[in-house]
């Protein structure tokens, strides 16, 4: 106990001493690597946001208006509602009548009367409404919709979906994911590069000491232990500096998105695991990088 | 009064055969990666109060044999024991276990020169028995040992090449060592001063430790007059027990 003890003080002392005595290096090291934590995070949080917007619009997507024919009697067409609602993809079925379909016509803005009174008759046609839980079964919908013989084909399209528009939602989304991930891998390996090398500069400033380690019989990992400590601590330093930047940028640009255009929200929760995650990388990125800077040293 | 009036009274010098060594080299070569063959064929043996002097020119291979004892450098080829253990072998792990057996100076001492003589001294402890009990009574003994026991709180650079490698000695014997190896003590250092070092390492000696110091300079050799391995050419050329490296009319004094 009191050995570990006095082993923990002394790789303590030493790694506050060589951070101290390294400082200019060490602090460029920081900042280097502070600033590519904060790419990391800012990469992660924006892949975040797109993929809340993409869901976002997923959500309201998941739906499809399967049209009927005019001279379906109610029965069948509640025969039918219940049918789907058994679906277990379904999440909720609704109807849509004629008259309705005119108020919703209405709703989005159009001048309807117009139409309406060239036309004579309504031409909007009653439809049944579902919402499913995913983005990708409703083209097994819509295929589904098409053998049905209550449906109206007369436009040549017995519903509203929209088969380009979801492809590319989904897309982009596992393209935005893709970029942010390998833009973090190559981020972390550079990190990695640079806290290697700001070690390899602390132990080469000590290399007596190490020189000296080694030869009165310090084992290895003692004679690492300092250095992993400062590799650790630059590291969580760096992830200290790049969170404050990406936490002050992110609710910048929140405040700014939320007041223009889009209907991002402040999501603390990430905001927070983003941080822990940092830290962790950081922390990890830090330790690593000291192993390997001080192996080539250990060989005496 | 002869010099040699002056030194402690040896140990054994002339090994009992039922003795076990504590340093064996068998049939042991070393060639480095560049192809330099530095070391061939070298067999030795080195008993428990041994006082034995590595002698030869630069580059005869004086320190790589040093650096196989310690392992800094493994063998090519043949075995090396020290103290029971096999170290051609040993995995890496073990290094610490084996240089523990050791106290080691070198010609450029090797000191730290951000730490006290006591700190310096301590150092070597701390490092290798973290939590060491009566750690300052222990450096204050050693220190008082090479005779610096006034120096203490004195930072390297206040010192002369000589304390200095006072200090190195203290680091090197502060955990007890069974073997006490010096790779050119007294390389940097004046006549006077260098006969003070050796006489320490005799004092060390006298006191059970096993000393193996490589030298060039002939004078302390002849002086001393204990075992000598000469050193040519990677081969021992010459193994005499004390005083047979003297040959007649080749006195220095």
């Amino acid at each position: 106990m009191i050995r570990l003890f006095a082993a923990v003080r002394f790789t303590l002392v030493a790694a506050g001493q060589n951070f101290r005595r390294n400082l200019a290096v060490s602090m460029a090291g920081v900042f280097t690597m502070g600033l590519i934590l904060l790419l990391v995070g800012g990469t992660l949080l924006l892949t975040h946001t797109i993929d809340g917007l993409v869901t976002q619009q997923e959500t309201t997507s998941s739906s499809i208006n399967i049209y009927l024919l005019g001279s379906i009697s109610s029965r069948t067409i509640t025969n039918y509602e219940v049918n789907f609602a058994r679906d277990p993809r379904v999440i909720s079925v609704g109807f849509t009548s004629e008259d309705q379909a005119v108020v919703i016509f209405k709703n989005d803005g159009l001048n309807t009367d117009n139409v309406l009174g060239v036309l004579q008759v309504n031409p909007l046609p009653p439809s049944i409404d579902l919402k499913v839980h995913k983005l990708s079964e409703l083209s097994q919908f819509n295929s589904l919709a098409r053998s049905l013989p209550i449906v109206d084909e007369s436009a040549g399209k017995p519903t509203n979906y929209n088969a380009d528009v979801i492809p590319r939602l989904e897309a982009i989304a596992a393209w935005i994911f893709g970029i942010g991930l390998v833009l973090s891998i190559v981020l972390a390996i550079i990190s990695l590069v640079i806290i290697m090398n700001t070690i390899r500069t602390a132990v080469y400033i000590r290399r007596t000491e190490v020189e000296i380690m080694k030869l009165v019989g310090a084992t290895d990992w003692f004679v690492r232990w300092p250095f992993i400590l400062e590799g650790v601590f630059g590291g969580v330093l760096a992830a200290v500096f790049g969170s404050v930047i990406v936490v002050l940028g992110y609710r910048l640009l929140i405040g700014l998105a939320d007041a223009k255009w889009l209907g991002v929200s402040y999501d603390a929760t990430f905001l927070a695991a983003l941080v822990a995650i940092l830290v962790a990388v950081g922390a990890a990125l830090g330790a690593f990088g000291s192993y390997l800077g001080v192996r080539r040293f250990l060989n005496v | 009064m002869s010099l040699a009036a002056l030194l402690p009274p040896r140990l054994s010098q002339i090994p009992d055969p039922g003795l076990r060594p504590v340093i064996s080299f068998h049939g042991v070569s070393k060639t480095y990666p560049n192809g330099t063959l530095a070391l061939r064929d070298i067999d030795l043996a080195i008993y428990l109060g041994d006082f034995c002097f590595l002698v030869g020119a630069s580059g005869a291979g004086k320190s790589t044999l040093v650096r196989l004892l310690i392992r800094e450098e493994p063998a090519s080829t043949g075995r090396i024991f020290v103290d029971g253990m096999e170290t051609t072998r040993m995995p890496r792990r073990r290094l610490p276990k084996l240089r523990r057996k050791f106290g080691i100076v070198f010609q450029d001492y090797k000191l730290l020169p951000r730490l006290t003589v006591a700190q310096n001294v301590a150092f070597a402890l701390q490092v290798t028995r973290p939590g060491q009990r009566h750690l300052k009574e222990k450096v204050e003994e050693t220190l008082w040992i090479v005779g610096l026991e006034d120096k203490l709180n004195k930072f390297p650079d206040e010192l002369s090449g000589g304390e200095q490698q006072r200090v190195a000695i203290a680091r090197a014997l502060v955990h007890r060592p069974r073997i006490f190896l010096a790779d050119e003590p007294t390389g940097n250092l004046d006549p006077d001063t260098s006969w003070g070092i050796v006489q320490l390492l005799l004092q060390i000696n006298h006191r059970g430790t096993t000393v193996v110091m490589a030298t060039h300079n002939r004078e302390i050799v002849d002086l001393v007059r204990r075992r000598v391995i000469a050193i040519e050419s990677g081969r021992v050329v010459r193994d005499e027990i004390e005083g047979q490296y003297l040959r007649e009319g080749e006195a220095t004094i």
